[in-house]
């Protein structure tokens, strides 16, 4: 094996010189949404990708996955181009974008499905991913009959369902009240850990990036752009009680000040 | 229990038009009271040109509905999937749609003459626009993280297909497909007054020509329920293949 590909395969996502400018609609100004960002993921890395709305934190998630085309630059999965989406990156959405019509089993199943596994091999898959996310019994619901927290606790394993190298959470606990949203950080921190994923996690939550992440990716707004990387030295799987650890406070608190500023020049907007 | 609503509603309507030819407000030989025209409709059934009427109405209104359905889906997928097929399509459709089908059946007539194939085409203009419509605001409408979803779990066309562009479009679909159903029931009768020599229509038709004002009401009621029931019935296929949907829900 030669360096190159010794690198690609310890590096599962390679941003270089990414840029996303969205044209100006009818004479409007063209958007730099996303500008020179470069990016490098290791495997089984946990990376948040935090910063305020409109720091393109969204887009490069989105550009990764392969839902949207860089304007510039490249995107490397294992140092191939990622030219569409696909089951080697599975994303967690933030309105959960459960298919209504199914149920959760069926749900979960859907990536298998689309595999072209038989149908009870598939099932006893999806059966032990719904177990893992603590949603047993709840197989034959609807996606409507369930609270907002077991909806991205099904959206989560169907994600997983594919088994995908990176799993990709655009704010996936932005919808959820506060104490589901802690619960909910806390079954990633040990999801993740047990699956040994790559992560890229989307927040503006800095609390929830620090607690999650190995690494955060600090962004920001207009154009987008990466201000600033923290390691976060607290072992996995992380458990409550880090979140009183004095460097975990003390890095939350730093990340609040130097990203006040933008925060508030968003708010003005 | 709300059936229950529906036919006292039905009952009360009846009653009160009952009520008003009984105390003579409605004169009988214009308007027959509701007994004299379940006389009628039961002569004709028993005489069976109640059965050979609606059968052909039937058959008429299914053959025109299911080629609207055929065309008006399929151009509805393609143009809410394309946005150029719609950019071409959208504004034939949109000068077509408020020609009436009953300023369609001169023409018809010249083309088809009269027969099963006009009141066919006549049924077919009536009903392909709504499921055009509904087909394509469905599909221009659906959620788009959900298409994300389904593409980055690795679905190739055939399952994005059936496990999500169609059950996802149902829900506004399918009530576009009953209102469409209705207005093909119209047109056929519509059709069969001048364009035909069979069906409700005709019967309402001939049965003005010979004075038999009952026949005429009865007719009426015969198409007004026949209507009532395939409405009926298609709501509750809706209710059950879109029973997760909000819109069933509320």
């Amino acid at each position: 094996m030669n360096q190159m590909s010794m690198i690609a395969a310890d590096t599962p996502i390679a941003i270089a010189g990414l840029s996303k400018i969205y044209p100006g609609q009818r004479g409007g100004t063209a958007v730099t949404a996303l500008q020179h960002v470069d990016l490098t993921i290791r495997r089984g890395e946990f990376v948040s990708l935090l910063g305020p709305s409109g720091c393109g934190k969204s887009t490069l998630l989105s550009i990764v996955a392969g839902f949207q085309k860089a304007s510039e630059g490249s995107v490397l999965q294992d140092g191939v181009p990622i030219t569409g989406p696909g089951p080697s990156r599975t994303v967690v959405f933030q309105d959960y974008a459960l298919f209504g019509w199914m149920t959760i089993q069926k749900n979960v199943e859907f990536g298998l499905k689309a595999k072209g596994m038989p149908a009870r091999e598939r099932a006893e898959i999806a059966r032990a991913l719904i177990a893992k996310v603590q949603l047993s019994g709840f197989e034959d619901k609807y996606p409507h009959e369930v609270s907002g927290g077991m909806k991205q606790r099904a959206a989560i394993a169907r994600a997983l369902a594919p088994d995908p190298e990176i799993l990709l959470m655009d704010e996936p606990f932005g919808a959820l009240d506060a104490q589901t949203r802690v619960l909910l950080q806390e079954e990633i921190a040990r999801l993740s850990s047990d699956a040994g994923k790559t992560v890229i996690f989307v927040t503006h939550g800095i609390e929830e990036a620090v607690f999650l992440a190995d690494r955060v990716v600090v962004m920001s707004p207009r154009p987008g752009r990466v201000r600033e990387e923290v390691l976060v030295p607290l072992p996995r799987p992380r458990t409550a009680e880090m979140r009183a650890d004095p460097w975990f406070v003390r890095t939350v608190k730093d990340l609040w000040d130097t990203l006040k500023p933008d925060w508030q020049k968003e708010q003005g907007q | 229990m709300r059936t229950w609503r529906g036919l006292v509603g039905l009952t009360a309507f009846f009653a009160f038009w009952q009520g008003l030819t009984m105390v003579g407000i409605i004169d009988p030989f214009m308007m027959p009271s509701p007994i004299s025209v379940i006389e009628a409709l039961w002569e004709m059934a028993l005489d069976g040109s109640l059965w050979i009427n609606l059968g052909a109405s039937l058959q008429r209104v299914l053959v025109g509905y299911a080629a609207a359905c055929v065309v008006g889906v399929s151009l509805g997928l393609l143009c809410g999937w394309w946005r150029v097929v719609a950019d071409f399509v959208r504004p034939v459709v949109d000068a077509l749609r408020p020609i009436p089908p009953l300023a369609w059946i001169p023409i018809t007539i010249l083309w088809f003459g009269i027969g099963d194939m006009a009141s066919y085409f006549l049924v077919f203009l009536g009903a392909v626009f709504p499921t055009f419509i509904a087909t394509y605001t469905a599909v221009r409408g659906l959620d788009r993280n959900q298409m994300n979803a389904a593409l980055c779990l690795g679905a190739g066309p055939r399952l994005l297909f059936a496990d999500v562009l169609i059950p996802a479009s149902l829900p506004i679909i399918l009530p576009g497909l009953r209102i469409a159903l209705g207005i093909g029931w119209a047109c056929v009768v519509t059709a069969e007054l001048i364009a035909a020599q069979s069906g409700l229509g005709y019967l309402i038709q001939q049965s003005r020509m010979l004075f038999q004002i009952q026949n005429v009401v009865a007719g009426m009621v015969a198409i007004g329920l026949v209507g009532l029931l395939m409405s009926l019935l298609l709501e509750r296929l809706e209710r059950r293949v879109n029973a997760w949907a909000p819109s069933e829900r509320a």
